[in-house]
């Protein structure tokens, strides 16, 4: 087995049975990543030097007998939308240019503190606005499952590196399935916390009451190590914050005496027979591991959640941006005619044409005569979706349902119907609205050899209870394998 | 005909105040204004990409406070909205401000109308927002379009502002004015905001209006730019003056921005225009919850204001009216008062001294009561001491003004001027008393035989007295000494 094989905890285990050091590791990881690169294209910047030196430190570190934590030597790969100090930052975008943040993201800070090293800043949808990973300044991603597909998106890019094995472990961000989807897609696991889990801080804004930033594994144990780590309050984001301390603590009864519910609503839309097929599997091995299996009525989430969701996400977006101006950092122009001149011209040539449809839209949805319709309205519709799913989990544990009504659709394929890629959100997007957790776990392979994805959320604050039926359907349907289209088994190579 | 219309002003005041914070409204800069530019910042002011805003909850404390001064009553829910708009000096294209459930909620200020009399002024409400940061451009103008560079300064980002909002309720520039004046002081007083003019750390904008007696009602016209209490007077005066010409030709007044031009004295309509804002609420900022307990803490920090201040020095301690007024007029000089008194000065006395002495010092020196050299437990003593004829009135001054020039103690000074206090008495004078009676053999035996009957012998000796001790001795001691002595 190739060092980079290895998942978090055997690498883990590794290091601190000092079978080979951080930096060896670290190698393993890069010259995966280097051999992939040119087919996958998931990373926007490699870390190379920095990331080694990291490495280099852990093992001194080790060699004194003084680990930092639990990730220490361990490699990670983050979306390019998370601040790391003195490494460039883009968010895909051309407006950011080659800025460097002065600041980590609290996220990574964490991660660091623990002793974790960075690969590499991974690709994905322009400021996180996409679902396929291709929006973004720096060209589209490939699925390494299938090199003619999408991996997803947003966070595609982390996806696919953690699919494909460049590192055991990375972090994306979910403003609307965005590490739920392309998890599915690359046949990896992918966890969206309670909103208010994991701090934002330094995580550049899509979608400021949408936004979670979440790990991405290739078992479920190891999303529990990650989210160990990164569940801390942190005063620099008012909306992180604690009820109690959570406990990750991996514990396998996870479904037994619950209760899984399916959507009624959602039973009449089509899905793709393989998803179809991993329902009904999947059905199948909640009932055998000891739950039950029962039905909620999520009525206006099946009829408003998209509308409600592209409503407050186009409306946040717009304001988000508003600070891309060319005045402080990233692209600009020196030859303006004068300040509205450069405005315009630098955000004209520094937005790709997803983001500016959405700020567009953000500004009709909150222009003062339409606001109350659109904007305001959308405030409202949320505040009901919140209690639909708050009475739903008083009769569930937990509820199943599809990531994405597809498997990874062929690069090129989802930009030509904007509604109806809009609508492929509903599975995903409502858990945003109402700031719950949510899990996309692999169930096993279509025909095509695609990866076939579901999703399990649960209440708020049941982060830990997720990940346990986690461990169970993990054990059950099995663990997925690392992507290998390179190794020419599909797509071409 | 036109001539016996009569146009009535409305008129009503936004004013800007900083709050007296360490650090900014929301990351936890400082708010020191004298740093060098872009010194003071971080990626939450500068607003980085990632970065997010943090409730500075000082800022709530000081802005409960001004508002309490102006009457306005705390809510427990308020919000936060974004304000977007383009400019430069705005890192996030947006301000973080209130809208709706704006922290404070109906108040008032009392002004006296044309006739004297009190009016009620009422504030609409009080929120807090933060600062933008401030341009420098090297334009002839000093203005934007047009210049070559622009430098940007973001220290001033996110410092905490007070926005209070008057209903449109003034009739004069002079009403206007005092309305300002007074909330000045308020807020100074609630330790809210120091309010510094000169320092930008408060400015106008006013909105005018005319309404005319034939029925007509001109358009409203905000004007802004006013730095001072004289550039309010005399723009509100000239926004007037220029309606009511427009009104008498019987043309229209443009709804309309106006900038106010100190220089030249007018108003010129806004060259920007009027920027397109829009309000979605921060979702970077939960709705802010503030427990009835936290609102009863900071109302029990609210120190008395000058008005009841003043009534309470005429009620307890009969100091004139007019003299009351003089001393609440800043908290800090009504602080130093109280503490004389406290120290044990009579009230009427230390309030003619602050009001006389320690005020004509303040002027001279051009210095605040906090740098005023005489501690007020100093000026007690003092006090206590002419009052108690250990000094005279004229000594007392001389020392007062010793101890200003030395900066020394008050001992001190009556030592550096040669002064005996109260006189010569006790054992020096019984010494010049005998000494007296020795030198003057003749008087004291008519004294003592009885033949003194007008008493004229008794105040020939004691004039001796008076003037062996160079008027040291106190006139009464001396009559009761040689009265013992000669008994």
């Amino acid at each position: 087995m190739e060092l980079y094989e290895l998942n978090l905890r055997s690498a883990a285990e590794g290091l601190k049975g000092k079978k080979f050091s951080a930096v060896e590791l670290f190698d393993a990881c890069l010259a995966r990543a280097e051999a992939c690169e040119p087919h996958v294209a998931a990373l926007i910047t490699k870390t190379a030097e920095q990331g080694r030196q990291q490495a280099r430190e852990s093992d001194e570190r080790r060699a004194k007998g003084e680990t930092a934590g639990s990730l220490e030597g361990l490699p990670v790969i983050l979306k390019d939308n998370l601040c790391t100090q003195g490494v460039r930052t883009t968010a895909a975008s051309k407006i950011l240019g080659d800025w460097r943040p002065p600041y980590d993201a609290t996220a990574w800070a964490l991660l660091k503190k623990a002793g974790a090293v960075l690969l590499g800043k991974a690709n994905m949808d322009e400021f996180a606005m996409g679902g396929s990973c291709e929006k973004s300044a720096f060209g589209p991603t490939h699925n390494p499952h299938d090199l003619t597909c999408v991996p997803g998106g947003s966070s595609g890019g982390s996806a696919a590196s953690t699919a494909a094995a460049y590192v055991p472990f990375a972090l994306g961000s979910d403003t609307g399935g965005s590490i739920r989807q392309p998890a599915a897609y690359c046949g990896v696991y992918g966890f969206k916390p309670t909103y208010g889990m994991v701090s934002r801080y330094g995580l550049i804004s899509y979608g400021s009451s949408l936004d979670q930033i979440g790990p991405f594994a290739r078992t479920v144990e190891d999303l529990h190590l990650v989210m160990s780590i990164l569940s801390q309050y942190d005063p620099m984001d008012s909306s992180c914050f604690r009820e109690k301390t959570y406990d990750f603590t991996p514990c396998k009864d996870g479904l037994k005496g619950k209760k899984v519910a399916l959507v009624k609503e959602f039973q009449e839309f089509t899905l793709d027979a393989p998803i179809a097929d991993a329902m009904t599997r999947t059905r199948k091995v909640i009932e055998d591991a000891g739950a039950e299996i029962v039905e909620v009525g999520l009525p206006v989430i099946a009829k408003y959640a998209v509308a409600c969701y592209y409503a407050l996400a186009m409306s946040e977006a717009h304001t988000n941006l508003e600070r891309y101006d060319g005045v402080r950092y990233g692209y600009t122009v020196s030859d303006a005619k004068g300040i509205k001149e450069m405005f315009e011209e630098v955000r004209t040539a520094g937005f790709g044409a997803e983001v500016k449809r959405r700020i567009i839209a953000g500004t009709c949805l909150t222009e003062p005569t339409r606001s109350d319709e659109y904007y305001v309205a959308a405030t409202k519709v949320r505040t009901l979706i919140a209690q639909e799913f708050a009475k739903a989990f008083g009769g569930a544990d937990f509820i199943l349902q599809p990531a994405s009504p597809t498997l990874a659709p062929k690069i090129g394929e989802s930009d030509v119907d904007k509604m109806k890629e809009y609508e492929a959100d509903l599975y995903t997007l409502p858990v945003n609205l109402a700031g719950l957790p949510g899990l996309s776990f692999f169930t096993g392979y279509a025909e095509s050899g695609l990866p076939v994805g579901l999703q399990l959320i649960g209440p708020r604050w049941s982060d830990a209870d997720l990940l346990n039926a986690g461990l169970v359907l993990e054990e059950r349907l099995g663990s997925p394998k690392i992507a290998c289209a390179l190794e020419g088994t599909k797509g071409g190579l | 005909m036109a001539e016996e219309l009569n146009f009535t002003p409305v008129i009503g005041i936004e004013i800007h105040i900083r709050l007296k914070t360490a650090t900014k409204i929301f990351c936890g800069c400082s708010t020191n204004t004298e740093a060098a530019p872009n010194t003071n910042v971080c990626p939450v002011c500068m607003g980085l990409p990632g970065s997010l805003p943090r409730l500075n909850i000082a800022v709530v404390q000081k802005g409960m406070l001004a508002g309490m001064a102006l009457h306005c009553t705390p809510r427990q829910k308020s919000l936060f909205y974004r304000k977007s708009y383009f400019y430069p000096d705005l890192p996030k294209g947006h301000q973080i401000t209130q809208s709706d459930l704006p922290i404070m909620a109906e108040g008032y200020i009392e002004v006296h109308d044309s006739e004297g009399k009190l009016k009620k002024i009422r504030v609409n409400h009080l929120h807090v927002e933060e600062d933008v940061g401030s341009l420098r451009h090297s334009a002839a103008d000093g203005r934007l379009e047009g210049a070559a560079t622009s430098f940007v300064d973001y220290n001033r980002s996110g410092m905490p502002l007070a926005e209070i909002v008057s209903e449109p309720d003034m009739s004069s520039a002079q009403e206007a004015v005092e309305y300002a004046m007074t909330l000045q002081r308020r807020v100074r007083y609630a330790g809210a905001s120091e309010a510094d003019l000169d320092r930008g750390m408060m400015r106008f904008d006013a909105n005018v209006s005319l309404k005319c007696s034939d029925g007509r009602w001109g358009n409203r016209v905000e004007v802004k730019n006013m730095n001072s209490f004289h550039a309010l007077e005399k723009a509100i005066e000239y926004e007037i003056k220029r309606q009511k010409k427009i009104l008498l030709q019987n043309g229209e007044v443009l709804r309309e921005t106006r900038h106010w031009n100190d220089a030249k004295g007018v108003t010129t309509a806004s060259r920007a225009k009027e920027f397109y804002r829009k309000f979605i609420v921060e979702p970077d900022l939960p709705p802010l919850m503030i427990p009835q307990e936290w609102i009863d803490k900071v109302a029990g920090q609210m120190p008395e204001m000058p008005d009841e201040k003043a009534n309470r020095y005429v009620k307890d301690w009969n100091v004139p009216q007019e003299v009351a007024d003089v001393l609440t007029d800043d908290r800090a000089l009504a602080e130093y008062f109280e503490a004389c008194v406290a120290a044990g000065a009579a009230p009427v006395r230390a309030a003619n001294w602050v009001r006389t002495e320690v005020l004509r010092v303040l002027n001279e020196k051009q210095i605040s009561i906090g740098d005023f050299p005489i501690r007020p437990e100093v000026l007690a003593e003092l006090v206590k001491r002419v009052d108690d004829r250990r000094l005279s009135t004229t000594q007392g001054k001389e020392v007062f003004d010793h101890m200003v020039e030395k900066n020394c103690a008050l001992d001190e000074a009556v030592k550096d001027l040669g002064i005996t206090e109260g006189g010569v008495g006790g054992d020096a004078l019984t010494g010049t008393i005998q000494a007296v009676l020795q030198a003057n053999p003749d008087v004291v035996e008519e004294i003592k035989s009885g033949k003194d009957t007008k008493g004229k012998k008794m105040k020939f000796l004691q004039g001796l007295v008076m003037k062996e001790t160079k008027g040291q001795a106190r006139p009464q001691e001396v009559a009761e000494a040689l009265t013992k002595a000669l008994s």
